[in-house]
């Protein structure tokens, strides 16, 4: 032990070298991550996130203001609005109502309820400044507990809790390193299902349009017949969405996302999604919807905010447009993008804002 | 405590450098002391578990060496030679008998807990809602045979009885070979608590990179490779082709070789830092040319023990009956026996005993050759016979691993698919071009039915690092590099590691199981 401590010297300059080969290593690797070839080789990029579609969205984004040198407008929420609004439709037909061109993108992510969507918000604005943040809700974003089991683990990701002020090492990392973000997509190479999840992770990416579209190629069966309780595969549906009540901490999730338009120069705007009316079966019928409305309405036109309800655009969706009684699909997606783009022109024109993000000059 | 954690290596380190600060006498207590904390880790139940089976042990071989030191006067005829012999024989077997109770109850209570719940339950006595539970003690088994070891040892004279308590039960609960051994001797493991070496700067470099090298079998290759196999091939084989299944096996091959290696000399460095060596249990046994020789290179330390304890003493005893080497009887009972025993102390199973019968069978055939064409040294041989045998032995250890890995009916189901041609799948390498340049896509790669090339790119760290041991017949080899390849492989190691981390792949050391 005695002649190991005499080596003390060579035993430091040993550590000295490994660690300055680890960062030397690490910033050849950073080097040629930022390169052109690495990103035409391997476009895929993650934050070592819980959500890969919330990273595709990400990224996606991160490509579209590159390109387009900012975004002005964009949608928020969930699988609905992912496979529900085409972003090029509704800024070809608000160009054709008002000759503006506006920039949108869709930041629609499966499984995404108004709380994690929230803070979602908070990353987005912050990042972006878009001129208008369109959340498009339906009722089962404020049913307590509904969504948990997506929002848990990702309001966990290192990445997450850095950008919303808890710092950490591997949440810096992720979010600075661009050799790490091009890594991360593959960082479950040794795993028995990564051929499966890699394969499906790529087809949904390239799925995925510029200005994050991704339609949903599903034509829905039945989707005009009320549910029967009785049915044994809609029992659980029953017993999730029965007892409608609205959360109170999904309606303070609203108002932080209002709050953008008092606090950051963000408007809001809040479209209620043209679910299929058969839906509203679950939750207790018509009346039960119609008090929704009510209250959401409400809570947003007191926190300066705008909604538009479901009725606006229903009757402009085939029932072929449809894959179930939630979600649009590749043909019902353009309907409703076009009476998007036709409601946000009488929107801008009503709240006289600019959907063009100040200091944009195109 | 894992030993590939983070926390390991901080209280190995503490340890180490408090252990060579205190005074001879007084490392024993301590070495006992972070072996305890060690261990109590992992649970109070073992910890107590562990002191009972040191505390009965040790008054055990007390008893047998005293037994053995009463002078037998000519004027007491009720202590005769044979009396004292027989008295030895009696503790002796009670010794064994106590151990192998000790690690049947504990370790094999799935198979009778829940006949005697109930039974239990059919007598009236209720067990609580989970039944009966019993801790099943890690490191049991590697603890059963190193106190059977013992006792045979004082028994036969070998071996003092330890007289000191605490020295004995460092012997049981010695934290770097407590979870998987080391199967070590209390003749060569206990003078060194007596009298560690302490290491010199060249000891100290050859323990860390033993380390090192344990990190990377374990880390890098073996939970790597273990976390590509899917799960389901071990339980419905027949959901995958012939190329799947032959793939995979390699694969285990590898990841039980690698595991096991990697653990054992992790725990060889740890230990050389105390100044107390351990066995080398791998000795690169996939390059054995002989099965003879795979079993003097693979989990050395319990073979020898199998070697000493049940081969040689089977032999002798029919060769005391039968003097014929070459009878069949000789030929046949010892390996089958020997290797029966090992099938089992893996676990009761009539999968781990086809796989112990099946090296008994190798082993067996291997004897009778040797019968009609004497045994030539193997290094003696053409090269190219040494290549061709080790690729025989390698594709019969590998064979084996399939009863060793999933029960019996599964195994065979595993095996008659991976044999027969018609299973196999032609690999479609149109679909593949059609998806590389962008002209389709797929749901998942298996569409394409190709071998899973990522074992592949694990194989081949994992080949050359035993071929470059085998080459300079020393498995630290790096220690001879320049300064700066050291640490250059140590980088790219560490980022490596750091790297797979990401992954959700954490996975228990194997042989832990047993």
């Amino acid at each position: 032990m005695t002649q190991i401590l005499a080596n003390k010297k060579s035993f430091w300059s040993f550590i000295i070298l490994t660690v300055s080969f680890c960062v030397a290593i690490a910033l050849v690797l950073e080097l040629l991550a930022r390169t052109p070839l690495l990103e035409k080789i391997s476009p895929y990029r993650s934050v070592d996130s819980f959500d890969y579609q919330f990273e595709i969205k990400w990224f996606r984004l991160q490509d579209y203001v590159k390109s387009h040198g900012g975004v002005d407008i964009i949608f928020l929420g969930s699988s609905l609005v992912n496979t529900g609004v085409d972003p090029d439709i509704v800024a070809q037909t608000y160009f054709q109502q008002t000759g503006v061109q506006p920039r949108i993108f869709n930041f629609g992510v499966e499984g995404m309820t108004i709380s994690p969507n929230s803070v979602i918000a908070r990353l987005l604005v912050a990042q972006y400044h878009p001129a208008l943040l369109i959340y498009v809700t339906e009722m089962r974003d404020y049913i307590a507990g509904n969504g948990l089991e997506y929002e848990t683990p990702l309001m966990k990701d290192p990445w997450l809790q850095y950008r919303t002020g808890q710092y950490n090492l591997v949440g810096w990392l992720a979010d600075n390193s661009s050799a790490l973000q091009h890594y991360f997509p593959y960082r479950n190479w040794v795993r028995s299902d990564f051929p499966q999840t890699m394969a499906f992770y790529i087809k949904r990416y390239q799925e995925t349009s510029a200005s994050g579209y991704e339609p949903d190629s599903m034509i829905g069966v039945n989707v005009d017949v009320p549910p029967n309780p009785n049915d044994p595969a809609e029992t659980q549906n029953f017993k999730d969405y029965g007892n409608y009540q609205i959360a109170t901490s999904r309606l303070d999730d609203l108002k932080n996302i209002l709050d953008f338009s008092k606090n950051q120069g963000t408007a809001v705007w809040v479209v209620e999604m043209p679910v299929h009316p058969t839906f509203y079966v679950y939750v207790g019928g018509e009346t039960v919807h119609k008090q929704f409305q009510q209250t959401i309405s409400s809570v947003v036109t007191t926190n300066g905010g705008s909604f538009l309800p479901s009725e606006a655009c229903l009757g402009t969706i085939p029932l072929k447009g449809r894959s179930n009684r939630w979600h649009l699909n590749y043909i019902g997606a353009p309907y409703f993008s076009s009476c998007l783009g036709d409601q946000l022109a009488i929107f801008v024109e009503q709240s006289q804002i600019n959907p063009i993000k100040a200091g944009t000059t195109r | 405590m894992s030993i590939t954690s983070f926390v390991f290596i901080i209280f190995c380190a503490v340890s180490v450098l408090i252990y060579w600060r205190l005074p001879q006498h007084y490392r024993i207590p301590w070495l006992f002391a972070v072996s305890m904390v060690f261990v109590l880790t992992w649970s109070w139940s073992l910890a107590g578990i562990l002191l009972v089976v040191a505390t009965v042990n040790f008054f055990l071989g007390n008893w047998l060496g005293m037994a053995g030191s009463i002078p037998i006067s000519s004027n007491d005829p009720g202590k005769s030679p044979g009396t004292v012999k027989n008295s030895r024989r009696i503790l002796l077997w009670l010794g064994i008998g106590f151990n192998v109770l000790a690690l049947v109850a504990l370790k094999y209570s799935d198979f009778y807990v829940p006949a005697l719940t109930r039974l239990l339950e059919k007598m009236g006595v209720h067990t609580g809602a989970g039944g009966l539970q019993l801790l099943v003690p890690i490191g049991l088994s590697f603890i059963a045979v190193q106190m059977i070891s013992y006792l045979v040892d004082v028994h036969n004279r070998i071996f003092k009885p330890e007289t000191g308590w605490l020295d004995f039960a460092l012997y049981v609960v010695y934290f770097p070979k407590m979870l998987s051994g080391p199967v070590e001797r209390a003749r060569t493991i206990m003078p060194m608590f007596k009298q560690p070496k302490a290491p010199d700067a060249q000891a100290a470099e050859r323990n860390f990179w033993l380390i090192v090298i344990g990190v990377f079998r374990k880390i890098v290759l073996a939970d790597s490779l273990l976390s590509i196999i899917p799960a389901a091939i071990f339980q419905h084989p027949a959901s995958f082709s012939g190329q799947d299944l032959v793939v995979y096996l390699l694969a285990y091959a590898f990841v039980i070789y690698n595991d096991f290696a990697g653990y054992t000399s992790i725990v060889r460095g740890v230990s050389g830092f105390f100044g107390i060596e351990l066995t080398n249990n791998f000795k690169l046994p996939y390059f054995s040319r002989s099965i003879s020789e795979f079993w003097e290179r693979w989990h050395v330390s319990l073979s020898n023990w199998l070697r000493d304890y049940i081969f040689f003493p089977t032999s002798r005893v029919l060769l005391k009956k039968i003097p014929k080497r070459d009878q069949i009887v000789n030929l046949v009972v010892p390996p089958f026996a020997t290797m029966l025993v090992s099938g089992l102390w893996h676990g009761i199973g009539w999968n781990f005993l086809v796989w112990g019968g099946l090296h008994g069978f190798y082993l067996f055939v291997e004897r009778v050759s040797t019968l009609w064409s004497p045994r030539r040294l193997l290094n003696e041989l053409p090269k190219w016979r040494q290549v061709l045998s080790a690729l025989g032995i390698f594709v019969l250890v590998v064979l084996a691993w399939i009863p060793f890995r999933m029960e019996l009916a599964i195994a065979w189901q595993y095996l008659v698919r991976m044999l027969t041609p018609s299973d196999w799948i032609k690999p479609d390498f149109w679909l593949l071009r059609m998806y590389l340049i962008g002209k389709t896509q797929v749901n998942s790669w298996t569409e394409f039915s190709l071998p899973d090339i990522r074992v592949f790119i694990l194989l081949i760290p994992a080949l050359l690092l035993d071929w470059k041991q085998s080459q300079h017949k020393d498995e630290t080899f790096f220690t001879k590099w320049p300064g700066w390849g050291k640490a250059l492989f140590l980088a790219v190691l560490i980022l490596v590691v750091v790297l797979l981390a990401f992954a959700e792949t954490g996975t228990p050391f194997i042989y832990q199981g047993f």
